[in-house]
């Protein structure tokens, strides 16, 4: 029996995981990471950077240290020796640059001693065995947390094969006249872009956004706004993660006063559908849902486990109720664990299961 | 932050640890217990608008707020205070309440984010150690101000109406005068940690004596027709805020003296009105503070720091005085700023020395001067030395 602890993913929901247990006590050798990339922000990198992403939408506690504090408005203050930083944050108006985040990845790659517990291998299947999980052919781990992040892109079904495609999340440059499809995050930074780069564009989307400045409300963050959500019936919790999923983008002058202009010299506008554009690019989010996750499609297949919509049934503290009791522990990270913390995919919720984790594993008498 | 209502008051209680186990170590060494009192307060009022306001209020709140509603949890608790007359006087009472303050943001945006990870999405709730810290409060809380209220002197209200004097206070207490209450013939304080509020005191040889004591507070006192000075303390420490001495009838006598008490700490005389008599507020060999004051028709000095004493005087108003409004003199250390004087009058006598100057410093003495609003310029006389701030 091992007594090690695994954690399936190497991105941003893994690495917040990790440092947690880090800064729990647990030394790398007793952490063992699968993924397909030693850099934790390797896939979330090249996404932020096609859509040219300069911003954090997550405020100073977006980060992927185990403590809140100190946040990244505090590191960035001290840095600079500016309190700017602080006083935005205090006013809930920091909103942290994609070079701060990374610099502090990587700090963080290096002082927890990351690299050392990463193992490049693809997990293709988790099996419940006794006392543990089989993790791929790598052994049997009592905990393991699984934070293989988003399935893949959306695309809409009805431009596929369509040449003038290309996804806002993977590289591209701007044409003449572009549709962007789509309203939320990516959108609206496209918008932007396509305008800054000279272009006219064609905004194709299917509701009007919402406007707020997080992925969602902010007393869903904490115990407070989740206790109606926890005592919801399933139905109904369902109907709520379906509205958060909802496209929204942060309110501001920043946001509309570009918008505007271009609206206003006939460069913007509103349309059912993207005719007559020389590039059509798909601001359309990922993939939703455990289905299209195989890893988790088929442990959810194998074990019988529950789910409700999209969505794997899950314990209030993330973890899989039939696969955890005394003897182990399953728990879901990142995105395939909304049903336990709707903004679960965000950093601050990454780090709410890796803590609820972390908590069971340094409990375990053995570890 | 969006609190949970058990995690607003287990932050609240952690908040209030160290505020209380400062004011716990002050209240000794003052000989007060306002500073316990006013900590209790403090607690109490943000422990109510926890539950009755902010819970409801407030299902998020942004870090900005902490700024408004501290000023609104200041004003109550200040207001409070002077409403239980609590004793607690204004400047170290907010500059507690500021304190306070800032250490509870410290502790819930930097010390309970560190000591409990799960501090900010559990809305403030401390786990384990929270029912423990709520259990353990209030019963903290009721044995500190219980042993307060058991120590604390005894206060005796004084029925509105004549009392007969001369009243010998000479231990420790408080007496509070009704609206009304008069006590004829003088009152004579002998012990420490003795507090009069709110009393008018007819007649007697002083109006009111202090003799070898220290932690007295004369606070809203008028005294009237002393023989000799109106309040006179010696080899004490003493606080006078909002006294009224009047109709002194001789040129013998001062409003205030406060003598023979340099190895004490500084007294205080605030925002008192003092009319007649030879001087005004006058100290000998004493540590004075003298402040906003208003002193009237003296007939030898308005104000008077002398005898190698150390005075601050600021903020006064005096006027009509005949020969000298403020006086520096014999080897006294003098710092004289912001005092008006106006409507001098010279002596009749010739004596160059009281020509109805607004300020003089007198032999030997150092008076450090600014921002004084004077007829004449200030004078010094036999080694005295005006230096300018």
């Amino acid at each position: 029996m091992s007594a090690r602890v695994a954690i399936v993913g190497s991105g941003l929901g893994g690495f917040v995981a990790y440092t947690t247990l880090r800064h729990a006590g647990l030394r790398p050798e007793e952490i063992m990471v699968f993924g397909s990339d030693a850099d934790p922000a390797g896939a979330w990198r090249p996404r932020a950077a096609a859509i040219r992403q300069r911003r954090m939408r997550s405020e100073s506690d977006g980060h992927c240290a185990p403590t809140s504090f100190p946040g990244l408005a505090v590191r960035e203050a001290a840095r600079r020796r500016d309190p700017a930083p602080l006083v935005l944050s205090v006013l809930d108006r920091y909103r942290p640059t994609v070079g701060e985040f990374l610099r502090h990845v990587a700090e963080l790659r290096d002082r927890s001693r990351w690299d050392e517990s990463v193992v490049l291998a693809r997990i293709e299947r988790i099996a419940a065995v006794e006392e543990g999980f089989e993790v791929g052919r790598h052994g049997v781990f009592r905990h393991v947390l699984v934070a293989t992040g988003h399935p893949g892109l959306a695309l809409p079904d009805e431009l596929a094969g369509d040449p003038r495609v290309v996804h806002a999340y993977e590289p591209h440059e701007y044409a003449a006249r572009v549709g962007v499809v789509g309203a939320g995050m990516a959108a609206a930074t496209e918008w932007l872009n396509a305008l800054a780069a000279g272009s006219g564009v064609v905004s194709v989307r299917r509701r009007e956004p919402a406007r707020r400045p997080l992925n969602v409300a902010r007393p869903f963050f904490t115990k407070r706004g989740l206790a109606g959500f926890y005592a919801a019936p399933r139905s109904r919790r369902a109907e709520l993660l379906r509205a958060f999923g909802e496209p929204s983008y942060p309110p501001g002058r920043a946001w509309d006063a570009p918008v505007e202009a271009a609206a206003r010299e006939g460069r913007f506008r509103v349309a059912p559908d993207v005719d007559g554009v020389a590039q059509i690019i798909c601001a359309t989010g990922f993939r939703a849902g455990f289905r299209h996750d195989p890893l988790l499609a088929r442990l959810v297949e194998e074990h019988g486990l529950e789910s409700e919509d999209r969505w794997i049934v899950l314990a209030d503290d993330s973890t899989v109720p039939a696969l955890t009791d005394g003897t182990r522990t399953l728990a879901l990270a990142g995105v395939p664990g909304q049903w336990a913390y709707p903004a679960a995919d965000t950093l601050v919720g990454m780090k709410v299961a890796a803590r609820r984790f972390s908590r069971r594993v340094v409990s375990w008498p053995t570890r | 932050m969006a609190y949970t209502l058990r995690g607003r008051v287990e932050t609240r209680l952690a908040g209030a640890i160290v505020p209380v186990l400062v004011a716990a170590v002050l209240a000794p060494i003052l000989h007060k217990w306002w500073p316990l009192e006013l900590a209790g307060l403090m607690l109490l009022i943000g422990l109510t608008l926890d539950v009755v306001v902010y819970h409801h209020l407030l299902p998020y709140q942004p870090g900005w707020a902490a700024v408004p509603l501290g000023l609104l949890e200041l004003g109550l608790t200040m207001a409070a205070a002077r409403l239980l007359e609590l004793g607690a006087p204004l400047q170290p009472a907010v500059l507690f309440f500021a304190g306070s303050w800032l250490l509870a943001q410290l502790l819930a945006h930097a010390v309970l984010p560190l000591l409990h990870l799960t501090w900010p999405e559990d809305g403030g709730e401390l786990g384990r150690a929270g029912p423990g810290l709520s259990a353990a409060a209030p019963v903290a809380l009721v044995a500190v101000l219980g042993i307060a209220w058991a120590v604390e002197p005894p206060t005796v209200r004084l029925e509105a109406g004549m009392h007969e004097g001369p009243l010998v206070l000479d231990h420790a207490q408080t007496v509070v005068g009704e609206e009304g209450a008069i006590v004829r013939g003088g009152i004579r304080i002998t012990a420490d940690d003795v507090t009069l509020r709110n009393l008018t005191v007819q007649g007697g040889e002083y109006g009111i004596e202090v003799r070898d004591a220290e932690s007295i507070e004369l606070d809203g006192v008028v005294v009237e027709s002393a023989e000799l000075d109106g309040i006179n303390a010696r080899q004490s420490e003493l606080e006078i805020r909002d006294c009224e001495i009047r109709s002194l009838p001789g040129t013998a006598t001062q409003g205030i003296d406060i003598s023979f008490a340099s190895q004490l700490p500084a007294s205080l005389v605030e925002d008192c009105l003092v009319v007649g008599g030879s001087e005004g507020i006058v100290s000998h060999m004493a540590n004075v503070m003298v402040r906003d004051n208003r002193v009237r028709s003296t007939e030898l000095r308005g104000i008077a720091v002398t005898e190698m004493s150390m005075g601050d005087v600021e903020d006064n108003l005096v006027e009509d005085a005949l020969g000298i409004g403020i006086f520096c003199g014999d080897y006294s250390h003098c710092s004289i700023e912001d005092n008006r004087v106006t409507g001098m009058r010279p002596d009749p006598s010739g004596n160059p020395t009281r020509a109805g100057l607004g300020l003089v410093a007198h032999y030997g003495a150092v008076a450090t001067v600014g921002g004084n609003t004077l007829e004449r310029p200030p004078a010094s006389f036999i080694g005295a030395r005006i230096e300018s701030r």
